[in-house]
């Protein structure tokens, strides 16, 4: 075990093309799904915590029940989406890091409307009230809403990555974790652990293991300063 | 000015129930009451800031400022939080100086006292001229001081745009300092409204003589 963990780290500096091959499809493939489900699912968060309008509480429901939609549920569905007698077949994103990324923001804009909503309609209305009172345009009041937001769109977008880069289910589904194309570090895991290479398994472990340290370190950084440095 | 149908229910339960409000350029009102009178209500839709149900009240066309009774900062500095409501830097300085926030321009906002939060929210609604402003308990959360200095800013505001102003307060002392005239509401009721002089010291209405005895114990 030992020397497996020393050889392990051995290879993360040896400068292995396989392995860098496999962080660069997860780091674009996470970087393009979660800033995707940022732009989609914030705006909406913000207007089902603003906003009034009929079947806001239903689509605030529905929005709850996707969230908790099982990864495997989602890749399914992309998969027969996509696959050779799929509607979706003329798009030829079966196996592709495109479609891999649309499985993701499926899985992923559910939270970030999930996170931002509570939060959004907790404040509103004070701001609301406060703006109005003072007679400001609602473009201006919209505006200072965002700004009051930024912190919390700030660390919803690090759970958003956090989770895009951890998910296996879905991507190894749509991807099929295919070497030097689709394969990304969860599905690479999953793979050489099947064929017995425990060495680079674990070595992808470590990096993957790096990553999250580093956002959870963001994002508890960013909560300190919401509270502290206002 | 006159503002027609001031009614607010919640589940039924009728909270304001007003038909008319006449006000005067120029004038100071004192709004008093118990809580849970319907003090907040009567200055949120004075102000245009709640929901209408059924009979939609009826304002004449005027710009109104209203300072809610939660005073709320934005997550900036005060200079910017005064900004947001105009853009004269010149004036913004000058209003919190004359509250006593003047050295406290470039601090974060969400890091003020209560009072001083709520200092800085009457700053910031005065930095622009309404022709009438509506202000709910504006000083329930400051000190003496600050109490005085935030009524003489409201007064020179008053005397310089000739604005009406609407003022809930739980002081009588406050009234009577303040006000042209006092409006009493009880249960969403107007009770009674007159100068302070003859509402507070000389009232002939039974529940008004209860409510101003109780409270000058
Ligand atoms: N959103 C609401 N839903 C239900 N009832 C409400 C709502 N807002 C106010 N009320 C009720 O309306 C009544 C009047 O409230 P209002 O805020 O006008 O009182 P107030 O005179 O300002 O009292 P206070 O002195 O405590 O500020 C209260 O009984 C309150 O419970
Ligand atoms: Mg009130």
């Amino acid at each position: 075990m030992e020397t497996a963990l020393h050889k392990a780290i051995e290879l993360i500096f040896s400068g292995s093309a396989l392995l860098e091959d496999i962080v660069w499809v997860t780091v674009r493939m996470s970087l393009a799904s979660s800033l995707t489900a940022l732009l989609i699912g914030v705006p909406f968060g913000v207007l089902f915590g603003s906003g009034s309008f009929p079947g806001k509480r239903i689509l605030v429901v529905i929005n709850r029940t996707l969230m908790g939609l099982p990864p495997v549920v989602c890749g399914l569905l992309c998969y027969l989406m996509f696959c050779g007698v799929g509607p979706l077949r003329h798009l030829e994103l079966l196996y592709t890091v495109t479609g891999m990324v649309i499985a993701q923001i499926i899985l992923i804009t559910p939270i970030v409307i999930g996170m931002m909503e509570p939060f959004v309609s907790g404040i509103y209305p004070d701001i609301r009230e406060t703006a109005r009172g003072m007679g400001i345009s609602r473009i201006k009041t919209l505006g200072l809403l965002i700004n009051e937001s930024r912190y919390q769109i700030f660390s919803t977008y690090l759970m958003a990555l956090s989770r895009a880069l951890a998910e296996v289910g879905a991507v190894s589904m749509v991807g099929g974790a295919i070497a030097y194309k689709t394969n990304v570090m969860t599905t690479a895991i999953m793979n050489f652990t099947n064929m017995g290479n425990f060495t680079t398994a674990l070595a992808l472990g470590i990096i993957l293991l790096a990553g999250s340290l580093v956002i959870n370190a963001a994002v508890s950084l960013m909560q300190g300063r919401a509270e502290t440095w206002c | 000015m006159v503002l027609r149908n001031l009614k607010k229910s919640y589940n039924g339960r009728c909270v304001l129930e007003l038909d008319e409000l006449s006000l005067e350029k120029g004038k100071i009102y004192a709004v008093i009451g118990a809580n849970g009178s319907g003090k907040s209500t009567l200055a949120k839709l004075a102000a245009g800031v709640l929901g209408h149900d059924g009979g939609r009240t009826e304002k004449p066309d005027l710009s109104i400022g209203y300072m809610p009774q939660k005073s709320f900062a934005f997550r900036m500095s005060l200079r910017k939080n005064m900004l947001i409501n105009g853009d004269d830097a010149q004036r913004a300085q000058e209003l919190l100086g004359a509250l006593k926030l003047g050295h406290l321009s470039e601090a974060k906002a969400k890091r003020l006292s209560g009072g001083e939060t709520a200092r800085m929210a009457l700053a910031r609604l005065l930095m622009r001229d309404y022709e009438l402003l509506v202000l709910d308990e504006p000083s329930s959360a400051m000190d003496i001081e600050s109490t005085l200095l935030a009524e003489r800013l409201i007064r020179d505001y008053r005397d310089r745009t000739g604005c009406a102003v609407l003022i809930v307060t739980h002081s009588i002392n406050q009234a009577e300092r303040i006000a042209d005239e006092v409006l009493f509401l009880s249960e969403g009721r107007l009770i009674e409204r007159g100068s302070p002089e003859k509402l507070i010291k000389h009232s002939e209405n039974e529940i008004t003589r209860r409510f101003i005895e109780f409270y000058s114990k």
